[in-house]
């Protein structure tokens, strides 16, 4: 148990994405809402957008931009990839709440509710 | 230039999406055509291409210039190219079909048509791709047009669309989740490259935790038994004239996209932590198959026993993948070639019924007046297809994964393939003593179908009886490119 404490201790930046993560499912799941069912889902999206930045956090490192020829001291410089996938994640998050926006306002023009219990109600 | 090939496949659909908008701006009446003929350029350079690798072994497109592991790579071998034939083929015809049962607000619409084209292109380039993160942007891409394209009739399918959407995108998240384990543990996202470096350190925790993701996600995708609960609502309340693309082609797609991870990253014989990963993999190829037969039987609507029945052969798929030889490998792909073009089959006799009859479940089949014998005799081949008679592709499909499963020994994966097999003659039962009822109107001319219809219907049943006798050969083609170490 202690062990386990420490584990933790020295890791906050994957007990945050754990908890931001389960936090945003549990919202997804209990809430009626359809748009905070949405606010779920985005907290998931952004706990593993956090969970790429934070592995690839590094102390002292300088941005990626390599002028001088000859030998590249790697650790010297910050991993650039994590930030591209970061960068296409995000991407894709704002396109995913385009279409999911665009869902809802239909739903609630055509049932007048956000509520899903009372859409389901209607749709029966 | 027939390097090029791989890239023009996805660039034709894309392109045309995108240009749509100012094409078709001015004369709306445009877009089907313009949609059709893309996916027509599609299905001929799918056919080229298809020949180049036969010919010439499998293409490895550096997308600009920048070769693996350091660029994106994409992959176009001998099961790239063969799926990639298949969907746009069906694409084609569920297209034609789609002329007939669409309702007139969308056959005029832009962006319904740029969502047709830009979902072709992204299950084109989720088949090409190599790379673990470009898996991720092309599962995306067709999966949100998928989602706009199944809520595009708004009020209840929007439901639908919106709860496919939330499962559907958590499974994504899920899976770039795994992609970032994965990367974490290797520093590569490269397919062909993470082979050679996960061997050394398959049972840590980041791996194993990794794939587990991966596959989580993915099988959110692909609907297998228990995360299905999207499919069936989301597939009956889509629009008739997508209905069939969207059934034949997302789900097994998804299943394409594991399988080229699963066979590059898993070897057979591979065990974490005691259990061993491709028996568990089959395990839950046989819940599903079994689960999604069952569901099937007892459904009372035709698109939802239709969409079941593409739930259970999704497993018997993943069973033919997971078994772990060259023969229930290839009898596994060779059954996902022929369950696409079912599906679409199946979709299509259902949205011919609704927007001819009215008829959505077994009993307004029962009441139905004269139908065409058109969907009568293809609602024949694709039952036979279903169930697994020859001369249908779905036999040799079959046949070669029991085959696989006895080689491999699992006489329990085999029992399943004939039960599953048991459960569509099931619900083919069903469905025919409804369809045979002849106590109402049998005297009265049928009335008459339109001639897409027809077209389509006459060659999704011929292509599912040569994809049969053809089945040698394309059996042989894929069991070579196996033996070449291909995929």
């Amino acid at each position: 148990m202690v062990e386990l404490l420490q584990t933790l201790w020295q890791r906050p930046n994957f007990v945050v994405f754990v908890i931001l993560f389960l936090w945003g499912f549990y919202i997804m799941a209990a809430h009626p809402n359809f748009v905070k069912k949405l606010i779920g889902l985005y907290i998931v999206q952004t706990s593993a957008i956090f969970f790429l930045v934070a592995f690839s956090a590094k102390d002292g490192a300088a941005v990626p931009i390599i002028i001088s020829e000859g030998v590249v001291d790697a650790a010297a410089y910050a991993n650039p990839l994590p930030h591209v996938l970061t960068v296409t994640a995000i991407v894709v998050q704002v396109a995913t709440l385009g279409v999911s926006l665009a869902l809802v306002s239909s739903i609630y023009r055509k049932y007048r509710s956000l509520d899903e219990d009372e859409v389901m109600e209607q749709l029966e | 230039m027939s390097s090029q090939l791989p890239m023009l496949l996805f660039l034709v659909p894309f392109f045309a999406g995108v240009s749509m908008p100012i094409l078709a701006a001015r004369r709306p009446s445009i877009c089907q055509p313009l949609t059709i003929g893309a996916v027509a350029v599609m299905v001929v350079l799918a056919i080229v291409n298809l020949r180049v690798v036969l010919n010439g072994g499998p293409i490895e497109y550096a997308i600009g210039g920048w070769a693996a592991p350091l660029g994106i790579a994409w992959l176009d071998d001998t099961i790239a190219a063969t799926v990639v034939l298949t969907i746009s083929a069906v694409a084609l015809l569920s297209l034609i079909f789609g002329r007939v049962v669409v309702p007139a607000r969308l056959e005029r619409s832009i962006s319904y048509h740029t969502l047709i084209l830009l979902l072709i292109g992204g299950l084109v380039g989720l088949i090409f791709a190599a790379d673990l993160f470009n898996v991720f942007v092309f599962l995306e891409v067709a999966a949100l047009t998928g989602y706009a394209l199944v809520g595009a009739q708004g009020g209840k399918a929007s439901v639908f669309a919106f709860r496919y959407l939330l499962l559907g995108s958590f499974g994504a998240t899920l899976y770039l989740l795994g992609v970032a384990h994965l990367y974490a543990a290797t520093g590569t996202l490269n397919m062909a490259d993470l082979a050679t470096r996960l061997p050394q350190i398959v049972t840590s925790t980041a791996v194993a935790g990794g794939l587990i993701y991966i596959f989580l996600g993915l099988s959110i995708k692909m609907a297998l038994v228990p995360l299905h609960s999207w499919l069936p609502d989301a597939y009956e309340n889509a629009p008739e004239a997508v209905a069939p693309l969207l059934a034949s082609t997302v789900t097994k797609v998804a299943l394409v996209a594991w399988v080229r991870i699963e066979y590059s990253l898993i070897v057979p014989g591979l065990e974490v932590g005691h259990v061993p990963v491709l028996v568990l993999l089959e395990e839950l190829g046989v819940i599903a198959a079994l689960i999604g037969g069952a569901l099937a039987l007892i459904q009372t609507d035709l698109k939802r026993m239709f969409a079941y029945g593409g739930v259970s052969h999704i497993g018997l798929i993943l069973i033919g993948v997971s078994l772990g030889n060259p023969t229930g490998f290839v009898g596994g792909m060779f059954y996902l070639i022929n369950d696409a073009v079912m599906q679409a089959a199946l979709f299509m006799i259902a949205g011919a019924l609704v927007h001819y009859h009215g008829a959505r479940s077994l009993d307004d089949l029962r009441d139905l007046g004269p139908r065409s014998p058109w969907l009568t005799g293809a609602l024949i081949v694709v039952a036979v297809g279903m169930v697994g008679l020859p001369p249908t592709g779905g036999f040799f499909g079959k046949w070669n994964i029991i085959l696989g499963a006895l080689e491999a020994g699992h006489l329990v994966a085999a029992f399943t393939v004939v039960a599953s097999t048991l459960l569509t003659l099931g619900y083919f039962v069903r469905i025919f003593a409804c369809w045979f009822n002849r106590s109402a109107g049998a005297e009265a001319q049928p009335q008459p179908v339109a001639g897409s219809l027809r077209v389509s219907l006459g060659a999704i049943s011929v292509s599912m009886i040569a994809l049969g006798l053809m089945s040698d050969s394309i059996v042989r083609f894929l069991l070579e490119s196996l033996a070449g170490g291909g995929v």
